[in-house]
């Protein structure tokens, strides 16, 4: 519940006096943007939200925003995300970070944080490689290509984040694109307002390291709005199927959404502290439990 | 470029006024983001520049906001600016570190091509005759600001310096 609910924020208070240093023409830039139109949309003064993020490029997002902001450790944005959202479940907890930062380094966390479904949405600026130390291979490169790493190119499967995350069970999985920032906006929010864990993947390429078909004129020619395919994003299974043209194409929007969400960790946390509190002592008796009577 | 759920040939004057008013504002939207990436990596010339277009995207926007708001008042708008992307606002990824002014202008120049494709390809299944009217307007202005973007172009020296290319570090194995 926001402390001064009569106030109604913009994207502007959002920003921080810090200026993004990313290569000119990335597209975190305009995630940052998105990021904060989505928050004014929302309404949750900055004091309310927490923005956690790993290492790498866009894992620098987080201290561009007003927001408390932890640039934590490669690969660690989920875990301490959802210490955080413990240890304070009235915060608003955003996490964020890079494909490498979040299917390499921290992939083992996401399987645990998607079934432990805690409240908080975590974005993924995926740029299919690793910007920050110039060019090697990421988790998501596609097989074939040549790195610094991968001479005569990857012999790998490239990891497809949307099916894992859905085959995991996240009630709410979508993909978005910097060139359009006002449909990430509205997914950004969307995903905030979702009670439950919340993924978004967004296609950010990277400009400096990044392979020609992955810039941004390769992938307007494979850009396909969920929208327009009709698709149904309660239909689970449709959007499985669809996940899986990851690479191939670029699906905008939201592939699923449980339109029935499932209490969140969090929410059942609460139910237990309450539960047990009922047969706890009281305050003045809590010595009793370390005296022999 | 993209559309989503508005059909030309059903579309009013007024929501074509909406949606030329929007176009403007991603435009100037994405030069204003342009000019302060530029500053932030210090590239002053094409900064100003993509300033320069952010004011001009703005002040063709003013002008369409008054003849929307003379024709029809405050009425709410229909269309709104998740319908559309990428119309005439260069690609987000057309700026580049240390970008010359001429770097810049033919990132402006693509951008006023892509808008003309777009009111061309939009008018072929136009159907009222006041929508029709407005994107020749659109589509016609969008061949004035290519010939003046040229004109400018025409009169820069060719880069003779070192291209943004050489300023990317070669890669390293980590």
């Amino acid at each position: 519940m926001s402390a001064n609910a009569t106030c109604t924020y913009q994207a502007k208070d959002y920003r921080s006096d810090l200026k993004p240093i990313w290569c000119p023409g990335c597209g975190d830039y305009s995630v940052v943007q998105g990021i904060y139109r989505a928050l004014a949309a929302i309404g949750r003064p900055p004091h309310e939200v927490a923005f956690i993020s790993g290492i790498g490029c866009s894992s620098r997002i987080s201290g561009y925003t007003t927001a408390y902001g932890f640039n934590t450790v490669h690969g660690r944005s989920l875990p301490i995300a959802q210490g955080i959202k413990l240890s304070n479940p009235d915060l608003l907890v955003l996490a964020a970070g890079g494909d490498g930062d979040g299917f390499s380094i921290g992939g083992g966390h996401i399987a645990h944080a998607v079934r432990r479904n805690m409240n908080l949405t975590y974005i993924v600026m995926d740029n299919q490689v690793y910007g920050l130390t110039k060019g090697q291979l990421s988790p998501t490169s596609q097989k074939g290509r040549k790195t610094v790493t991968s001479p005569y190119g990857s012999l790998e499967e490239p990891v497809n984040p949307l099916l894992y995350i859905l085959a995991y069970g996240a009630g709410f999985v979508a993909q978005a694109c910097p060139s359009d920032l006002a449909g990430m906006s509205a997914i950004f929010e969307e995903a905030l307002r979702y009670p439950g864990f919340a993924f978004v993947n967004v296609q950010s390429p990277c400009v400096t390291f990044g392979e020609e078909a992955q810039q941004m004129k390769g992938l307007k020619a494979i850009t396909e709005t969920l929208d327009s395919l009709g698709h149904d994003p309660s239909n689970r299974i449709a959007a499985m199927d669809l996940a899986q043209h990851y690479g191939r194409k670029l699906h905008l929007g939201v592939f699923y959404r449980n339109p029935e969400p499932p209490p969140t960790y969090d929410d059942l946390v609460r139910e237990r502290q309450a539960e047990l509190a009922k047969g706890a002592l009281p305050k003045e008796r809590i010595l009793d439990l370390f005296i022999k009577q | 470029m993209a559309i989503r759920g508005i059909e030309f040939s059903r579309l009013s004057l007024m929501d074509a006024l909406d949606l030329a008013i929007l176009v403007e504002e991603e435009a100037q939207e994405r030069y204003e983001d342009f000019a302060a990436q530029m500053e932030q990596h210090r590239t002053p010339e094409a900064a100003k520049f993509f300033r320069y277009m952010a004011a001009n995207e703005a002040k063709h926007g003013l002008h369409l906001a008054a003849r929307r708001a003379e024709r029809f008042g405050d009425v709410p708008r229909a269309v709104t600016r998740t319908q559309l992307f990428d119309i005439e606002a260069p690609d987000f990824d057309a700026a580049r570190a240390f970008m010359s002014p001429r770097k810049a202008m033919e990132a402006a120049l693509a951008s006023e091509l892509k808008a003309h494709a777009f009111f061309q390809s939009a008018l072929n299944a136009v159907k009222d005759p006041g929508v029709r009217a407005l994107f020749e307007e659109l589509r016609d202005e969008e061949v004035g600001h290519q010939g003046l973007v040229q004109a400018e172009l025409a009169k820069l020296p060719r880069d003779k310096g070192p291209s943004d290319e050489h300023f990317v570090d070669e890669p390293t194995a980590q």
